[in-house]
Parts: C-alpha cells; sequence; structure tokens
C-alpha cells in the first residue's frame, strides 16, 4: 500500500472525518447535477455578502477570532484525551511504587522490571534492549543562592539510546532531526557528562549548547554534577526538559556511598519509573500479573498501569478546569459567535426585505429564500472558520513554537492537523445555528405585507 | 488604595461621565432607549453576546480568585515554615528529628500555657490510591491524596489555627495510640474486628473518598482504606478556604512507616508577630549551621505557589481579550445597522439644530447603554458561579505542587472589573459608527 493510500486510510479512521468525506461526496455530486442552479445561486449569495463589506468583513472577523480561542482550547482537550485514550495495541506501560508519589525504588529492580519480571517457563519475557525504559528524575540548579524558574534544570536520565526508541512524540521531529537527536545520544554514550536540553529550558536559564555548568543538586542532596550541553531539542514537547546519561548519575551515587560513612539517602530509592512497550491488552495483564505475583517487589511494592491509566491519574488534579474549558469556555464561545452571525443576518433581512418580496413575486419559493440566507451565513462562517484554523494552525505551530500553558508535565500542545476540518466544521455548524430564525424570518415574509407598508 | 476602592471610583468616573454626555448632548437618552426597543431582537441578540462574554470571563475570573484566596488564607504571618535547603516543595524536603528538634526552640518560637513550644512537626507524602471501579469517572483509575504525618495534632492545629468541624483529633503516644478497633463491614464477607490507624481529614478530601463507600461524604467513625491498611475518620477538619482542606493528617509514626519516609518535611513555628517571624527565619537561613534549611515565613511560602494561578490569568487575559473583540465586533455591526435604518431621523435632528458631535454622543451613548445592559445581566449570570467547589493544583513552578479544592468567589471588585470590561467593549465597538454617524449629511440623508 502506497503512503498517500495509508494516509488517507488513517484520515478516514476517525468517524467525523468519515462522515464528513460522505457528506463531501454528497454535496459534490448535487452539485454537479445541479451545476446550473447551484452557480446562479452561489453568485447571488457572493453578491448580497459583498453589498455591505464593513457588516461581512466585521462579521468574519469576529468568527475568526472566536475559532482561534476554540481551536487552542480544543488543541488542549484533543492532546490530553489522545494520552490518556487506552490502546489495545502497541502501548506503552509504566511500572512505578505502588502507593507513593514520586515514585522511588531501588536501582536493582531494573534488571527483572525491565523484562516484565519473568520467573516461570512461558512468562512473557520484554526485550529490555528494545522495549524498556528506565527514568531517573535529577533537578538541580545552576545558582545554588537563588533557586527560580530561570535556573532549574530537570533531567531525564536514562540510558541515550533509548530516547529515540522508546519516548513519544518522535512524530514532532523530522527525520533529519531524529537523525541528529541519535548522533547526540551516541555521544551521550562516549562521554557521560555531555546532554541534551529542551529550546525553551536553554532559552530561560540563558546558556548556549556547548556551554558547561555545575548543577548543585536539589534532590540528590549533595550530588553535584558537571554537564555539557551538548544539542538542543528542536521545537517540541521536549521544550523544557533534558536528558542525562544514567550511568553518570549511578556513577555519582556510588563515588558518594564510597566517600562518606553513610550511604547516600536516595541510595535505594534512585529508580523512579520503568517503562515497557507491551504488544497488546493479554500480553499487559500477563505482565501485570507476573510483577504484582513477584516476591521480589515488596519492599517498596510495585504497580504496573497502562501510560494512558497514569496520565490520567496525573491529569486528576486538572478535572474539573478541563471539565470548564471542554464543558463552559468552548460552548460559551460558540454561542456567542452563532449570536453574532445571528444579529449581521437578522440586520441583513431587516433591511432586504422589500427585495425578498420582489424575489417572491417574481417566482423564488420560500425555501429558496430560506436557503439563499442560510447561504450567506454558512458560507461567512465557514470561510472565516476555515481561514481562521489554517492561520491559527501555521502561526501557533510553526511561529510560537505551540501552544505554551504548562499542564501536569507537558509544557507545550501543537495544533493537531486535524484542527484545518475544525474551524470550517465550527463557522458551518455556528453559521448554521445562527441564522436559522433570520432565514425562517426571511421566509415567512408576506408580500402583500410590505408592499401595503410602501403604499 | 485597594483594587475594589480603585475599581468602584473607575466605575463612578464612568457613569458620571455617561450622565455629563447624556446632559450635554441633548438627544434625549430616552430616544436611544426607545430605539433599542423597537429593534428589539438585535438589540436583545447584541447584549446576550456581551451577557455571554462576561458572563465567561466572571466564571473565570472566580476560579482564580478562589485559587488566590485558598492561597491568601492557607499561610499565618506569624508563623515561619522550615524546609531543607534545596526542597523546592514539602515532598522533596527532608529534615532530621535531631534538627527539628532544635529548631522548636528558637527563641522567637511562642510557647503554649505549659511552656511548650508551638511547633508543628510535620511529615508529607503524597499517597497514590486505585478508585474503586463504582467511583470511577471519566475513566481514571487511581487518584493522589496527601497525608500529613503529624506528632501531637492538638499542637500542629493550634499552630495552623484549626478546629475540628465534628469528631476528635486522632490519639497519640507510644503504646498504641493512633489506632482504633473497628469491626469491618466488606461485602461478601464475615464481620471482622481489625486495628485502623486513626486520621482526621478536610472536608474536602472526606467528600472526594465519600462516592468510593457510596457515601456523599466520610464522616467520623468511617472506616476506609488508603495504602495497604484500614484508616478510621477521628475527625473532620474545620478547613474550609485552606490547602489542609485537601489533606489526611495521621500519627507520625505511622506515616512515616506505612509510606517510607521517616525524616520530616517541614517544621512549622508559631511566634508572636509578624515582624518576630521575620526575624526568626532569616535568623534560621543565615545562623543555623546544624543544617542547611531555609526557613520562610508561611504568608510568603503560599505566595510563592502562585505560580499557577498567575499562569491561569494570564490565559484568561488572553481569552477574554479575544472573546472581547468578537463582542466588539458585534456591537459595530449592530450599531451600523442602527445608523443605516436611521439615517432620516439623523437628517431630521441636524435640520431641527442638532450639532454632529451631539449626534456622535447619542449614538455613543446607545452603544453604552446596550453594553450596560448587557454586562449587569453578565455579572449576575456569572455571579451564580459563587460558591461551587472545583479541584486544581497549585505550584511555584520548581517542581511539586499540591492539590486543592477551592471554592469559586465572586466579589465585588469582579464584578465592578466586568461592568468596566462590558462598558469598554461598548465604548469601543460604538465609537466608529458613532462617527459615521456623525458624518451623514443632513440633505442627502433627506433626499
Amino acid at each position: 500500500m502506497g503512503s498517500w493510500e495509508k494516509s488517507f486510510l488513517q484520515f478516514l479512521d476517525s468517524p467525523v472525518r468519515l462522515g464528513l468525506a460522505v457528506l463531501s461526496a454528497i454535496l459534490l455530486l448535487f452539485f454537479i447535477i445541479r451545476l446550473g442552479s447551484i452557480y446562479f445561486f452561489l453568485r447571488l449569495i457572493f453578491l448580497n455578502l459583498t453589498r455591505n463589506l464593513v457588516r461581512t468583513g466585521l462579521t468574519a472577523v469576529a468568527s475568526f477570532m472566536l475559532v482561534f480561542v476554540v481551536t487552542l482550547v480544543w488543541t488542549i482537550l484533543w492532546f490530553l484525551n489522545l494520552v490518556t485514550s487506552e490502546k489495545s495495541k502497541d502501548f506503552k506501560a509504566i511500572v512505578s511504587e505502588r502507593w507513593q508519589i514520586p515514585s522511588q525504588m531501588p536501582f536493582a529492580y531494573q534488571g527483572a522490571l525491565s523484562e516484565g519480571a519473568p520467573a516461570m517457563e512461558g512468562d512473557f519475557k520484554v526485550d529490555s534492549s528494545r522495549d524498556a525504559m528506565t527514568w531517573q528524575f535529577y533537578g538541580a540548579t545552576i545558582d545554588p543562592t537563588k533557586r527560580t524558574r530561570e535556573s532549574i534544570l530537570f533531567f531525564f536520565c536514562m540510558e541515550p539510546l533509548k530516547f529515540t526508541k522508546m519516548m513519544d512524540g518522535m512524530d514532532e521531529f523530522t527525520p533529519k532531526q531524529v537523525e541528529q537527536i541519535n548522533h547526540w545520544c551516541e555521544e551521550m554514550v562516549k562521554d557521560k557528562r555531555k546532554v541534551i536540553l529542551g529550546k525553551d529550558r536553554l532559552q530561560a536559564i540563558n546558556k548556549r549548547v556547548g556551554e558547561r555548568l555545575k548543577l548543585t543538586s536539589f534532590n540528590y542532596k549533595d550530588i553535584d554534577l558537571e554537564i555539557e550541553i551538548i544539542g538542543e531539542f528542536p521545537e517540541s514537547r521536549y521544550n523544557q526538559s533534558g536528558i542525562m546519561n544514567r550511568d553518570y548519575l549511578n556513577d555519582a551515587v556510588d563515588a558518594y556511598n564510597r566517600k562518606k560513612p553513610l550511604k547516600h539517602p536516595l541510595t535505594a530509592k534512585s529508580l523512579n519509573l520503568v517503562w515497557l512497550r507491551l504488544p497488546e491488552t493479554p500480553i499487559f495483564q500477563q505482565v501485570e500479573k507476573q510483577i504484582s505475583e513477584s516476591p521480589s517487589f515488596t519492599a517498596p511494592a510495585v504497580k504496573i498501569e497502562t501510560a494512558a491509566s497514569g496520565v490520567a491519574t496525573f491529569l486528576d488534579a486538572y478535572r474539573d478546569l478541563l471539565w470548564g474549558l471542554r464543558w463552559i469556555l468552548a460552548p460559551f464561545i460558540l454561542a456567542t459567535m452563532a449570536l453574532i452571525i445571528a444579529v449581521a443576518i437578522s440586520i441583513s433581512v431587516r433591511e432586504r426585505r422589500k427585495e425578498i418580496a420582489v424575489m417572491k413575486v417574481i417566482g423564488f419559493l420560500p425555501r429558496q429564500i430560506l436557503f439563499l440566507v442560510l447561504g450567506e451565513a454558512i458560507l461567512v462562517g465557514a470561510l472565516s472558520g476555515t481561514a481562521s484554523s489554517l492561520g491559527t494552525y501555521f502561526l501557533i505551530n510553526d511561529y510560537f513554537g505551540g501552544i505554551k500553558f504548562p499542564i501536569a508535565f507537558f509544557p507545550v500542545f501543537l495544533i493537531p492537523g486535524d484542527a484545518l476540518w475544525w474551524g470550517t466544521a465550527i463557522g458551518v455548524g455556528t453559521g448554521l445555528a445562527g441564522s436559522l430564525f433570520p432565514s425562517l424570518g426571511a421566509c415567512r415574509i408576506r408580500v402583500s405585507e410590505v408592499f401595503s407598508r410602501i403604499s | 488604595m485597594d483594587l475594589v476602592t480603585t475599581l468602584a471610583i473607575y466605575f463612578a468616573a464612568v457613569i458620571a461621565g455617561f450622565i455629563l454626555l447624556a446632559f450635554l448632548g441633548k438627544v434625549p437618552l430616552k430616544y436611544s432607549l426607545r430605539n433599542l426597543i423597537v429593534r428589539w431582537p438585535i438589540s436583545l441578540m447584541t447584549g446576550l453576546a456581551f451577557t455571554l462574554v462576561i458572563g465567561l470571563l466572571m466564571v473565570m475570573l472566580a476560579f482564580v480568585n478562589g485559587m488566590y484566596r485558598l492561597t491568601g488564607s492557607s499561610g499565618y504571618p506569624d508563623n515561619v515554615l522550615v524546609l531543607s535547603d534545596g526542597a523546592t516543595d514539602e515532598v522533596f524536603s527532608h529534615l532530621g528529628f535531631r534538627d527539628v528538634s532544635e529548631i522548636e526552640f528558637h527563641p522567637s518560637v511562642q510557647r503554649d500555657e505549659k511552656g511548650k513550644p508551638l511547633a508543628s512537626w510535620e511529615t508529607y507524602v503524597i499517597v497514590n490510591q486505585p478508585i474503586p471501579s463504582h467511583a470511577r469517572k471519566d475513566g481514571r483509575k487511581r487518584r493522589f491524596i496527601q497525608v500529613r504525618g503529624i506528632l501531637d495534632p492538638e499542637r500542629s492545629g493550634q499552630v495552623h489555627r484549626l478546629k475540628l468541624k465534628s469528631g476528635q483529633w486522632f490519639t497519640t503516644g507510644e503504646g498504641g495510640g493512633g489506632v482504633r478497633e473497628v469491626t469491618l463491614h466488606e461485602p461478601g464477607k464475615e464481620p471482622r474486628t481489625i486495628g485502623a490507624g486513626e486520621v482526621v481529614m478536610g472536608l474536602g478530601i472526606a467528600r472526594e473518598l465519600g462516592p468510593d463507600y457510596r457515601k456523599e461524604s466520610l464522616e467520623p467513625g468511617d472506616v476506609f482504606s488508603l495504602g495497604d491498611r484500614y484508616w478510621v475518620v477521628a475527625g473532620l477538619l474545620d478547613s474550609h478556604d485552606s490547602t489542609f482542606n485537601s489533606e489526611i493528617w495521621a500519627k507520625w509514626k505511622t506515616v512515616a512507616e506505612r509510606f517510607g519516609k521517616e525524616t520530616f518535611s517541614t517544621v512549622v513555628l508559631k511566634t508572636v508577630s509578624p515582624e518576630e517571624a521575620q526575624r526568626a527565619a532569616k535568623d534560621l537561613v543565615q545562623n543555623y549551621k546544624k543544617a542547611a534549611v531555609q526557613a520562610v515565613v508561611e504568608t510568603e511560602y503560599y505566595d510563592s505557589l502562585n505560580n499557577t494561578n498567575q499562569q491561569f490569568l494570564i490565559a484568561i487575559g488572553f481569552v477574554a481579550a479575544i472573546v472581547a473583540i468578537g463582542g466588539i465586533f458585534g456591537i459595530m455591526n449592530t450599531m451600523f445597522a442602527a445608523i443605516s435604518q436611521r439615517v432620516n431621523d439623523i437628517g431630521v435632528l441636524r435640520i431641527l439644530g442638532f450639532a454632529p458631535w451631539q449626534i456622535l454622543i447619542s449614538f455613543f451613548l446607545e452603544a453604552l447603554l446596550l453594553a450596560f445592559i448587557g454586562g449587569v445581566a453578565g455579572c449576575l449570570a456569572g455571579s451564580f458561579a459563587d460558591g461551587f467547589t472545583a479541584s486544581s493544583i497549585m505550584s511555584s513552578g520548581t517542581g511539586g505542587g499540591k492539590s486543592i479544592m477551592l471554592r469559586l468567589t465572586v466579589d465585588l471588585k469582579m464584578m465592578l472589573g466586568g461592568l468596566l470590561f462590558s462598558l469598554a467593549m461598548g465604548a469601543l465597538g460604538g465609537f466608529l459608527p458613532a462617527i459615521a454617524a456623525m458624518r451623514v449629511k443632513p440633505l442627502e440623508s433627506l433626499r
């Protein structure tokens, strides 16, 4: 199957998009059959809209701005919905401490957990070289006298070569960028002091690639490290992140333990998460059983959950805020937009009462007048909505690097490709809703009443 | 001058300006009002657009206002909060027993009637708890619960000025304190007697956990599971409008052993005055050498958690500004239409001797009137949000954070601010059409 066919099938994967595609096909067919009369009506609609350019322009700009806000809000909701939706195939699971946040497990757990803790013959064994990844968190400041957002750094300490293989969001990078990141990761293996930082974090601490920094840790007390910034993540969800070779941190903890009479307090708590990639739900259930029944993980106890479930737990604190965005903010804005269109169309109908009466006299049917008025609103809504979503897509993604509204551990939200049809759909929907009553009013105009007033 | 007074002065100035313009303009205000009534469907829809924008703004601000109120009322200016140096949040703070026992004897710390220092020793942990399937909403299977291990609950209550709404403080002491024998009734199992850890909890978390046990809220005497053991509610904290509303307090030793944190997160010291608290905080940071600690006045600590509020406020400002543009263009449409319909009226007014600037004032006031009516309705609609509770998070933005239950709060400054915002939208949207009305030529308009 060719790549365009694959993309086309992926596009049709969503029921909404499939519905829209079918609707578009029907409309196109209808358009071809009734080409002559449709052209006449479209021309009439267009002429009516251009008759009062100020009004049409004001309505279009208002719709444009409101679609902009709705696109931003829906982008956040769309992304969070995506990451919290359970998948049944090729998904990730997180192993963490069972009861406590932040999860802190002995690093000794990583070997068995990375394989899914197989104990008996027939148990599922995860290929840890390909489908497992460990995370250790190292937080530090570059200025021990002042811990502000402008001086702190937060690192995911991991096996560098797993970054492009296991981390999410690789689709946000171009193949060339992925290649570049892989090269940096190889360098990080050769020289453990080397790290990669996100664009925004580098900007916040006012440092550049190539600089060397001395870090004072705030979670690994007295484990202060020297690092060299080898690369900068391209614009992505990693704008605020940093990655470090886990061996660098572990070696530093070992060195501390050799020098000091007492072991570092985090020696037995340095493993924060283990990620596993699993092929399907039954395998997840089997690995869950293997891990929960294993006697090796009791102090502390561990749990395994799907990545979607884990993220949903972190988003729990935001549930009312997200509910408000979904059910108050977006609908209120859509209602405001429908009202603005309704005002414009009502004024337009009111001004054209005589004209509509004449149209009726010369043979226009009420339903044709209804479609004419509805068409004006839908055309304004659809054009401004489409322009807005297109503009939002390019402005936010290419110029601003995404919506920078940190929620949980998502620092930035990129406008998805789906947003390109949201604007059109919002414009058509609100245009229809806003013009329904004015257009019904227009088709009910009584010819005798209008002309008796004139006389 | 506080914000309410400032806004009230601005609002009074706007109303005075409105009356002055109506007086100077000489075109009767009744004429504008009548025009709005005659074209009532369009006036209604435009007013409704204003109502929606202002109502939305009020709800969003009520949320942030609730968060500010919560952070503002969670700390006291005469309390000093001591964390280990480098900790950006209570979760990451580790203070040793010896340090805490020395710090509490700082000379600035207030003593009770028995001469004991008023200091609260606390260990803060976040517990990851599964949600029973019948209580799950939106597919979430787990939740985070904030648990605070406390050495002496009554003393901690005194330091944090918290009283019990119902029940009693949990018992303490080495000889089995903090544990109560309860009979556990589990579906499908024989009732059995167990030793459950005693806790006191905020009303917010009691309401959150209630549905797990098919109740609206947990009450004293109720048994619940957390971590790998059972707990019994000894009392409910009267903790409205503070972060403690979302917390469970239990005996320190039990929390330390169960959740593996055997150090203290914080020690909170009550001093005699805010000035003394400032002095104590400075002294501890500069002169306490046995361990590196950071000491801050409690109110400053909670202020530092306002980062999330500021982030929300910026987002609300942005959304409000964009939505306002929609409202402005809506009223522009309405007013331009009003002019085109009343060109003849304008001509007659000019011939009767009204100057162009008086026509401008008349149309400008009409737009303001519409905005005012819509704004008042929006403020009233938005005020219904007052008192609703919502969950959120507050953080300093440097890691960590606290889950909170806040109460949406609509107050006078928000109402005044909403009305001024509505009038500003009306003024911006009405000015250009008013200029267009002023420029109508009388003879041409009547031709």
